[in-house]
């Protein structure tokens, strides 16, 4: 295999590495129709969980826009040979109706590791996706530090 | 090949129909035939074919790169429970 380009470090002065997610909602509605909710336990918290539920049932489309932002929000870790530690990644809908993400245990970890304090998210469905797209807010780099991270 | 291991390689075939079989070496990942969402469903599967209870949070990518990989890992009678171990640290 060709030896592949390296990405520069992230950091310096309005740097962000995105990322961003599309979520099928045939997709996500086979695995709840064939497993049921006790699936998406597995990735979401009870919550968000309790975000994605209407008077008849879990929201599909709600559950997509969930796990796309999930995922987005992983992507701006940059972390090699780790899955995505779903319940770690909690995105949960503000007051105003906006979506905050919240990093614990392992995702903290990954997100500290990377120079990232938070990570902001928007997320957009109509019918029969879900996507979202995510940018993370680095933390302050220690006085007398270069502007280009090396982390 | 153990028959949890066939069951799982057919799992792989059945969604990827342009596929007629899956050398063992075969990187998975790279090859985009495991993703984000389906590992959720992939777990569900070792489970289920290995009788051993994975943590998700904690499995590395490596464990399931190949399907040497997870035999190794999930379905070798020793290495089954040094990869139970490993995945549930």
């Amino acid at each position: 295999m060709p030896a592949r380009p390296v990405a520069p470090p992230a950091g310096g002065l309005g740097w962000a590495n995105l990322g961003m997610d599309i979520v099928s909602v045939n997709r996500v509605r086979r695995l709840l129709d064939q497993y049921g909710e006790r699936f998406f336990e597995r990735m979401l918290t009870p919550g968000e969980l309790a975000d994605c539920r209407t008077s008849t049932g879990l929201d599909v489309l709600s559950l997509c826009g969930r796990i796309a932002a999930k995922e987005a929000a992983f992507k701006t870790l940059r972390v090699r040979g780790r899955f995505l530690p779903w319940p770690d990644i909690v995105v949960r809908r503000s007051d105003g109706g906006w979506p905050l993400v919240e990093l614990r245990g392992a995702a903290a970890e990954m997100a500290s590791g990377s120079g990232i304090a938070e990570i902001t998210v928007s997320i957009s469905h109509d019918v029969d996706y879900a996507v979202a797209v995510a940018a993370p807010v680095l933390a302050p780099l220690p006085a007398n530090t270069p502007t280009t991270r090396t982390t | 090949m153990a028959d949890g291991l066939q069951q799982v390689k057919n799992w792989i075939l059945e969604r990827h129909p342009e596929r007629q079989d899956i050398a063992p070496d075969l990187d998975l990942i790279e090859n985009r035939l495991i993703d984000s969402l389906s590992f959720v469903e992939f777990v569900f599967l070792l489970e289920q074919e290995s009788g051993v209870s994975i943590q998700m949070e904690t499995l590395e990518v490596d464990a399931i790169r190949t399907l040497a990989a997870i035999e190794t890992h999930f379905f070798a009678a020793a290495g089954a429970t040094a990869g139970a171990e490993a995945v549930q640290a």
